[in-house]
């Protein structure tokens, strides 16, 4: 998959998990950018994700996912 | 030293010097204020006309009473001076005080000693022998005399060996203090002038049943207050006092009582009257002349003055200063 | 030593002179020095624990990094947290588990004697143990280097700032400043004497104060109405903040003096519009470290179950943080409380935010109170189980809130009114921080004269109606 593919598809489940349809995705974006994303949701995002690319994380990959543009490097990592 | 390093230890001089200059502003602003303040709250400390500075003032600087009680709460709502007066026709005054213990009382007692030397001298001794923070604590009620009465300064130090360098500060001994004393010197207390001679009384009625205290406690014992209490007697009697000490009433039934057994061996020891109420049934039979499970009303004050009165006059003032004296309930 | 004795007060000035007096590049060895000092002070034979515990963590995570073998990791990494965990175990719930083990064995008629040890709780220990811990975990995620300097890793497991009750710090954070400690730096002292001068004002005026009020209703339940409970109670959670939020904030201005930064504990947390949010400003670092080792990886691993799975994660999370408070029911029944008032938010999360939205409620003034008044009912009614000695007596306290009122219990009243008015002052200043934060500034204001007016007054005001004698430390007991 390309990195723009799979940037929109990560944009379709973030803002259908933030509820947010004008939501955009950046490299630096951080939990502190967007509303409602805190260790509560942050599982459903992941499990989202997770569905929507068939892909399993792990526990270390949370870890190292400190901005969108970490979260997105994994996701290539695993396709 | 290199170029550099000698840079930044002259640059960190430079810092040290401005911590240096802000600290001193403010210590010196500090200091000011202190003093200020401090000594507005001591002079109107002394100003006060009744309550309990004014009290223990009285006590340690003016009263010249034949017959002193010393003691806690309970020497202070169960002794009532006018009972006194009128039966014995000497001069009473009431020293107890709320929260204080047998360091505050021997306090109390060397100022009032240094003055003048009364009849006699009664200590309502609740026996609080056990190691804990309270009796410490109450040596608050002191700190505004430290300055003046050098004969105290020894039991204020027992608090903590720091409350020298405390009281460099002026407001430090009033500590806790400002609204009581702004209260003490409204005009409507200016003018209550203090003449129940110490005695506060307490009004309400104790309404459960008795408490059952069923094991005898044995607990560690704090030995600087035994030496306090022994002190005090001491003290009482290298001057001819009389002394006598008194365990009054309690609404609790016991068999034993650490206190009360060492309290008891002190004055053998001592050779002083021990007198003690804590079994007797003319109280333990009656709540209602208690407010609560230590302290009686203003009702059961004036039986207790009344029987202390009644033996007094018959066993106390008949025999002679240094026979050693039975002790019996 | 605590940071409210006089030897503290001797301590801190001569450790600073002598930290800076010494060349940079020893300056941690001193400060590693004055920590065990420090330590020592308060319990001599408990060092001894402490230097183990480090040492266990220092060897493991030495031990961690030099396999390749996964497997092999995950030994280290559970050896070490058992070994740690024994002694935390052992002193703070072997009491409490031995007498659960033995009612329950006498209610079926099984004897199970076990002498009585009477078990003094190393100061700190709950503290300590969960740094080394969260410092070993990240180790063995590979987050960190272990620490190939031993005295570099005691520091960090000792540092008396922290030691005795917090704010729990990460390596991560801690080891980079101890190794690269700055020269003296004139906006960090000023700023950490400002931090400590207030926390100072926050634990000897406020919580102090009010401790002795709550102490005198909450020591005597049978004999208080419920108007004095529910006082009590409101007052409660304030005593808490003042408590620990000041004691906090005296230990970071402590290291900031020194040059260091430490994580800040509390963010004005009643002004939380909701629980989630208000455990994002209330003990911040012991959350963050629940979160972090506990929350995160359980969720994940239950992360199948949607919402019911960190449902599950929430409870038990909070359970663990009752428990880490204390052995007694209460606690367990505290951090319950918690896990449920956040499931319940949890859960009902993407309805509220669709009313928010319809009705532009997050605008509005009468919502917003709302949601903070709300927080601090569910807060403080949570709290009656913190506060009360068994189960019994905060069901009592709930009961007479609830049936009975009367006239409110006053007590001292000089004590009272210094109570309330130095509450004010600390809610006064949390809520211009909070809403205005360019205003009303003291401590920060530009004009110099009326700073030193301000430091000067707080000072005076300690002096006047601060609390000296052993207004006792809630968190000591861990």
């Amino acid at each position: 998959m390309e990195r723009t593919e799979l940037v929109s598809k990560l944009t379709a489940v973030f803002r259908k998990v933030f509820k947010n349809n004008s939501l955009n995705l950046t490299n630096e974006l951080t939990a502190n950018d967007v509303d409602n994303w805190d260790s509560l949701s942050h599982m459903l995002l992941i499990t989202e994700i997770e569905n929507t690319f068939s892909i399993k994380f792990k526990l270390k990959d949370l870890n190292k996912m400190r901005k969108v543009g970490d979260m997105i490097d994994i996701i290539m990592s695993k396709l | 030293m290199t170029g550099d390093s000698l840079f930044i230890f002259s640059f960190s001089i430079m810092l040290i010097k401005k911590i240096i200059l802000n600290l001193i502003i403010v210590t010196v602003v500090v200091l000011v204020l202190d003093f200020t303040i401090g000594r507005t709250l001591r002079h109107f400390y002394f100003k006060e006309t009744s309550g309990f500075h004014f009290r223990t003032t009285h006590s340690m600087e003016k009263t010249e009473a034949d017959i002193l009680v010393f003691g806690s709460s309970r020497a202070n709502h169960h002794y009532i001076p006018e009972i006194f007066e009128d039966s014995l026709k000497m001069t009473f005054y009431n020293t107890g005080r709320d929260g204080n213990g047998i360091f505050f009382q021997t306090a109390v007692l060397r100022s009032a000693l240094k003055r003048y030397t009364p009849k006699l001298i009664i200590i309502d001794y609740y026996g609080e022998f056990a190691k804990n923070e309270e009796a410490y604590d109450g040596l608050q009620s002191l700190l505004p005399y430290y300055r003046t009465h050098e004969e105290i300064r020894k039991f204020i130090t027992l608090k903590s060996s720091f409350e020298r360098i405390k009281l460099i500060s002026e407001i430090y001994p009033f500590n806790s203090q400002i609204l009581s004393i702004a209260i003490g010197n409204l005009e409507v207390n200016k003018k209550r002038y203090d003449d129940n001679k110490g005695y506060v009384p307490l009004n309400t009625v104790w309404q459960s049943k008795i408490d059952t205290i069923s094991n005898y406690q044995i607990y560690p014992v704090d030995s600087g207050k035994i030496i306090a209490l022994r002190e005090f007697l001491d003290l009482a009697k290298k001057s001819e006092i009389r002394v006598l000490v008194i365990y009054s009433p309690i609404f609790q039934k016991f068999e034993k009582k650490q206190e009360i057994e060492i309290c008891r061996d002190i004055c053998s020891i001592e050779n002083v009257p021990f007198w003690d109420y804590s079994k007797d049934t003319l109280f333990i039979n009656h709540n209602n002349i208690f407010r609560d499970v230590q302290h009686l009303n203003n009702n059961g004050a004036k039986i207790f003055s009344n029987l202390i009165v009644n033996r007094i006059k018959n066993d106390l003032l008949n025999a002679p200063l240094n026979r050693r004296v039975e002790q019996k309930h | 030593m605590v940071f409210t004795s006089f030897n503290f007060l001797i301590f801190f000035p001569i450790l600073v002179i002598v930290y800076y007096l010494a060349p940079v590049k020893f300056r941690w060895h001193v400060l590693l020095i004055f920590s065990y000092f420090f330590y020592i002070n308060v319990k001599p034979v408990f060092s001894l624990l402490l230097a183990g515990v480090t040492l266990s963590t220092y060897l493991f995570t030495r031990l961690m990094d030099n396999t390749k073998i996964e497997s092999r990791k995950k030994v280290f990494l559970i050896m070490n947290i058992v070994l740690i965990l024994l002694p935390l175990f052992f002193f703070k719930y072997f009491g409490q588990i031995n007498k659960s083990i033995i009612s329950l064995l006498e209610s079926v008629h099984l004897r199970w004697w076990l002498p009585e040890i009477k078990l003094i709780l190393p100061i700190g220990i709950s503290f300590y143990t969960f740094m080394a811990i969260g410092y070993t975990i990240d180790v063995y995620r590979e987050e960190i280097e272990s620490e190939k300097n031993l005295g570099i890793l005691a520091l960090f497991v000792s540092f008396f700032p922290l030691i005795l009750s917090g704010p729990i710090e990460r390596a991560k954070n801690m080891l980079p400043q101890f190794k690269s400690l700055k020269k003296l730096d004139y906006e960090m002292v000023v700023q950490g004497s400002k931090w400590m001068l207030w926390g100072y004002f926050m634990k000897l005026v406020v919580a102090d104060r009010i401790g002795i009020y709550v102490e005198a209703i909450y020591n005597n339940i049978p004999f208080h109405n419920g108007t004095s409970l529910l006082f009590a109670s409101t007052l409660y959670p304030f005593q808490v903040y003042a408590d620990l939020g000041g004691y906090s904030l005296i230990a970071i201005g402590t290291a900031k003096i020194l040059g260091i930064n430490v994580i800040q504990n509390f963010r004005r947390p009643f002004f939380a519009t909701s629980m989630s949010e208000f455990w994002r400003r209330w003990h911040i670092s012991l959350i963050s470290w629940l979160t972090d080792y506990i929350y995160t990886p359980l969720s994940f691993v239950l992360r199948k179950y949607g919402i019911w799975g960190i449902v599950i994660a929430l409870l038990i999370t909070f359970m663990i943080s009752g428990i880490w408070h204390g052995a007694a029911l209460t606690f367990i029944v505290w951090g319950l409380m918690q896990g449920l008032f956040l499931s319940i938010e949890a859960l009902l999360k993407n309805r509220r935010i669709l009313i928010e939205k319809k009705y532009n409620l997050n605008n509005k003034i009468l919502y917003i109170l709302l949601g903070i008044c709300l927080t601090f009912v569910l807060f403080a009614s949570s709290q009656i189980f913190g506060r009360a000695k068994n189960l019994n007596e905060a069901f009592l306290v709930y009961k007479r809130i609830f049936t009975t009122s009367g006239p409110l219990f006053i007590g001292n009243p000089s004590a009272f009114i210094f109570s309330i008015f130095s509450l004010s002052l600390l809610l006064i200043k949390d809520f211009t921080d909070e809403f205005i934060p360019s205003g009303f500034l003291l401590f920060e204001n530009k004009h110099k004269f009326i700073r030193i007016i301000a430091y000067s007054s707080i000072i005076i005001l300690i002096l006047l109606i601060g609390v000296f004698d052993g207004g006792q430390f809630i968190y000591f007991q861990f």
